[in-house]
């Protein structure tokens, strides 16, 4: 008989009426840590039509869910939703609460976790129970693992980013309780979100390329980088970086791959000009075969990858292009 | 006791003129390399950052700092671009006879447009006839009335193209042992830049020849006292120009050590990074032994300077070392990247052809040796 | 007058961060001398608030939470132009987490005084939660929008900011006071000049401990951390490198050759 106190709870997240996978993965590894703490799992979803969604909660493993429905929830209000959520949580009391690592979830967990006074952790990779039962969360840093724990404060809360979990089989005949909440329409307007603007994502999802060429520092300047897009493009790969091309302004922030990044498990990655840092390699969930190319034979990407090869990239890579495209033109593909 | 440390306010000046070297002059490297010319970006970025401003007083537009920070600055700069360096070295020797022996007028005349870098400057001195002997000058003054009347050429001056606001040294046409300091700009006339030196170093830094001919100088132009112009031009070259060279060898010194210490990770041979033999441990402890006392001798002459004691001993020393030191750092650098130390694209051959232009400026190592000597047996 | 405040963080400098390593053996952090600079997100929240004082009278407080030595990055960002700095700094404050970390600002920014707008940089380049600016915010019980990357409009009471999404934004609609968390899309900052140095000669510094913050000991530092580390171990490589070698030619070929045989060719 499962203890309904203290639950499991996955803050999930929809965009235009599509559950997030990281939501789904959440979900997921709730369900392993509510049956490991003998209670049950509870979501709570926003949005404006959103029952069928909610539905997918509880087929994805909720026992629960809480739907904060309404036309003014359309679209995220963080002053509204960390309202909802911290007298829900007052009530209920959970034990665990998970938030995807999303642009929304870094926001509204930190929200949340000073409001219920309690400890958040950042980069989750794995979420696991420790002896005492309390949540081990285990984030790189420093060229190992760390393990933060929340020993007092209740919910422990933790973000976790796309793709650390695996996505859950969706059992649509499983069932559970979907909860309309009262949504408070006087709740403080100092803040308001008044249109969401999203631009049409060119290139191929980094998440789901099976050949990734990620970028570092290597590059030197926007000539290299030139470069080495041109040669994501000649192996018709998705192109990754680390973060100092994304400060040096060479590329975005949504494609650099790393613990505040993206998570990618393709085929074949090709570090080119980054240093293996583990911020940026903990972003590789596993791959095929990897292979770095560093100007520095004494890099700390050496040891992490199957191939190395130490030149300056600048040069390198152009000719690396120049082969490939040689070889493609007499295999007669492109 | 000696207090070898920088205040943390000079680290920050340090690390301000890193950052503009690194930011402003950096992306212009490689277009002075292929032009040798100046590049007026660098100029305007130079002005703007108030480069030229450094020992200009505040009353007259300056920031009122001390010789240690324009080394500093000098250094930083140099690090990235040996030319830029040498160019702002020598604006502030052309400031120096003006800010030292000017007029409360002419002072006030030229100083704030040099402090924002409106003027650019130099002290032109050398000529065919001498440059290490000062005294073999031919170039001629002649009063009438109210002004001077100038007439001769000189040769490899710094800025000479780009200068409205020239610091002149020539010889009283009766009396050869009288000399005098002028200040020139660009409303005067009979004054023009001819011939364009075309350097295999420093290139991005302009020298050429100046020539006079029948140049009215107005007599309210006249630098410190009429017939003691030697003084003013020593004065000038002795501490300033020869704090410049040190400033300028340092940056090179340290460019050279960093680019060595970069390329000896990278290079692998027999197995393993050249780093690790032995032969190559010792042209970079080499580097680093002259580099640190190199340091160590330009920046206590600075702080003499700064003190306002005579220092022109300390610096033709410490100028000697350094241009000196930077030869051979440019050299060992070049030695460390093999073959490749002799391509363009690897900034250590620039070094080289940068370093063989510091040595003869701002008065030869024998020169220096000459004064050095004097200085023992006095 | 606006009332400004930008909130600081002294971090090791990100170039050369990479050196700090657990030691495996000991399993706590080896020591390595690595120089603090401004957290490189703090600089576009400086730079911001510099934007905003160039346009209207503004005042400028900068802050931080740090070792003594953080002392340095307060008078950079004073040489950058803020006009007053205070270093929170105190045996006490260490090992805090996010959280204690939030608070113990928090407190700082009310002896501060009143203020309009925070800004900080929205994740520091060691640690990197992107906790601290919205946990400060609602410890001081105002709105706050983090990852700004533009801002629309401002005036006295409402400003509208656009807040970096994936593939995207929102626009926000804010009242001030407020805080906000920046990217490095909202700015470019600039860089320290001479004369800024000078000028911060005259500007103050006023650091602050545990006793003027008035807190009980119990809510910084490692005491008033809700999270803590319970374990640090070492990963080990899982995989075996195998280097090519050669001229840049052979090097090249025998690229494309694992390549082909990898299947991607």
């Amino acid at each position: 008989m499962k203890n309904k106190q203290a639950p499991v709870w996955v803050i999930a997240e929809q965009v235009d009426c599509r559950i997030l996978s990281v939501s789904f993965q959440l979900m997921g590894q709730a369900c392993k840590l509510a049956d490991a703490l003998e209670t049950t799992v509870e979501s709570v979803i926003f949005g404006d039509h959103i029952e069928e969604q909610a539905q997918q909660l509880i087929a994805a493993g909720a026992d629960k869910v809480y739907m904060g429905i309404s036309p003014q929830l359309e679209l995220y209000q963080p002053e509204i939703y960390t309202e909802i959520i911290v007298k829900l949580a007052q009530e209920r009391q959970p034990a665990i609460m998970l938030i995807g690592s999303t642009s929304m979830g870094r926001e509204l967990a930190p929200l949340i976790a000073a409001r219920l006074q309690t400890g958040l952790t950042a980069h989750c990779i794995d979420l696991v129970l420790d002896a005492d039962n309390v949540l081990e969360a285990k984030i790189p840093a420093y060229g190992g693992l760390l393990s933060i724990i929340c020993p007092q404060k209740r919910p422990q809360m933790a973000t976790v980013a796309q793709g650390v979990f695996p996505s859950p089989e969706l059992d649509e005949n499983r069932t559970g309780e979907i909860i309309a909440l009262d949504i408070l329409c006087d709740i403080l307007r100092r803040l308001q979100t008044l249109e969401v603007v999203r631009e049409a994502s060119d290139g191929i999802s980094l998440e789901s390329a099976p050949i990734v060429v990620a970028g570092g520092a290597g590059a030197g300047d926007p000539e290299g980088w030139d470069k080495i897009a041109d040669l994501a493009s000649a192996l018709n790969a998705a192109l990754g970086c680390t973060r100092p091309a994304v400060d040096e302004g060479w590329a975005d922030l949504e494609t650099m791959i790393g613990q505040s990044g993206k998570m990618i498990c393709p085929e074949l990655y090709i570090g080119v000009g980054l240093s293996g840092e583990q911020q940026h390699m903990v972003g590789i969930a596993d791959a095929r075969i990897m292979i770095a190319i560093n100007s520095d034979a004494k890099s700390p990407v050496f040891d992490q990858v199957d191939y190395g090869i130490v030149d300056d990239c600048r040069e390198f890579v152009p000719e690396l292009i120049k082969k490939i495209k040689e070889y493609q033109e007499k295999q007669g593909t492109c | 006791m000696i207090d070898f440390t920088f205040t943390e306010e000079q680290e920050m000046f340090r690390k301000a003129a890193r950052e503009f070297a690194e930011t402003q002059v950096a992306p212009h490297v490689d277009e002075m390399e292929k032009t040798g010319e100046v590049s007026d970006e660098v100029v305007k970025a130079l002005g703007e950052a108030e480069m030229m401003a450094i020992t200009i007083p505040e009353e007259y537009g300056g920031l009122g700092l001390g010789y240690t920070e324009r080394m500093i600055a000098v250094e930083e700069i140099s690090r990235v671009s040996v030319a830029t360096a040498m160019m702002l070295q020598v604006f502030a020797l052309g400031i120096e006879p003006i800010a030292k022996f000017g007029s409360e007028e002419l002072k006030k005349k030229y100083l704030p447009g040099l402090a924002k870098g409106e003027r650019l400057s130099t002290t032109a001195v050398t000529e065919a006839t001498g440059g290490s002997d000062p005294t073999g000058i031919r170039s001629t003054y002649k009063k009438e009335g109210d002004n001077f009347i100038l007439n001769g050429r000189k040769c490899f001056i710094t800025n000479s193209h780009i200068s409205d606001t020239i610091t002149v040294l020539a010889k009283d046409e009766e009396n050869p042992k009288a000399y005098c300091a002028f200040v020139l700009d660009k409303d005067m006339e009979g004054w023009k830049a001819t011939h364009k030196e075309h350097k295999v170093g420093m290139r991005g830094c302009n020298t050429g020849e100046l020539a006079f001919e029948n140049c009215r100088i107005p007599a309210t132009q006249v630098l410190g006292e009429e017939g003691k112009g030697l003084r003013v031009t020593m004065a000038a070259i002795g501490d300033v120009g020869r704090g410049g060279m040190v400033g300028v060898a340092l940056g090179l010194q340290t460019a050279c050590l960093e680019e060595s210490i970069k390329f000896a990770n990278e290079r692998i041979l027999y197995g393993k990074p050249i780093a690790a033999l032995q032969t190559i441990q010792n042209k970079l402890a080499d580097m680093k032994i002259d580099l640190e006392a190199g340091r160590l001798l330009g920046y206590r002459a600075a702080a003499m300077q700064d003190k306002g004691q005579r220092s022109s001993n300390e610096f033709a020393v410490a100028k000697y070392y350094t241009t000196e030191a930077c030869q051979r750092a440019a050299k060992m650098a070049v030695d460390i990247h093999g073959g490749y130390g002799c391509m363009e694209e690897y900034a250590v051959s620039r070094y080289l052809r940068d370093s063989y232009v510091v040595g003869p400026s701002a008065g030869t190592s024998d020169i220096m040796k000459v004064i050095i000597g004097r200085w023992v047996l006095s | 007058m606006l009332n400004i405040v930008v909130c600081v963080k002294a971090v090791p400098d990100p170039k050369e961060a990479c050196n700090i390593k657990i030691d495996p053996n000991t399993k706590t952090l080896m020591r390595c001398e690595v120089p603090l600079v401004i957290n490189p997100l703090d600089k576009n929240a400086m730079e911001a608030a510099l934007q905003l004082k160039a346009q209207f009278d503004a005042h400028i407080s900068v802050l931080s939470m740090g070792p003594p030595e953080a002392g340095n990055i307060v008078k950079e960002c004073l040489a950058l132009g803020a006009d007053r700095g205070f270093l929170l700094s105190d045996p006490a404050f260490g090992g805090a987490d996010a959280y204690a970390t939030a608070f113990t600002l928090a407190k700082g920014i009310e002896k501060i005084g009143s203020f309009d707008v925070i800004f900080c940089g929205m994740a520091s380049s060691d640690g990197s939660t992107e906790w601290v600016g919205p946990e400060i915010a609602v410890f001081l019980n105002i709105p706050v929008v983090t990852m700004v990357k533009e801002i629309v409009e401002f005036d006295k009471e409402w400003w509208k900011v656009k807040a970096s999404l994936e593939n995207g934004y929102r626009l926000m609609q804010v009242k001030l006071p407020a805080a906000f968390t920046v990217t490095r899309d909202l700015n470019t900052p600039r860089t320290l000049s001479f004369s800024g140095i000078i000028k911060a000669r005259k500007k103050e510094i006023t650091r602050w401990g545990l006793k003027e913050l008035a807190v009980p000991a119990e809510a910084v530092g490692l005491k008033g951390s809700p999270t803590v580390v319970s374990n640090l171990s070492a990963t080990e490589s899982k995989r075996q490198v195998e280097m090519i070698s050669g001229t840049r030619e052979e090097k090249v070929e025998q690229l494309v050759q694992k390549l082909t045989d990898a299947g991607v060719l």
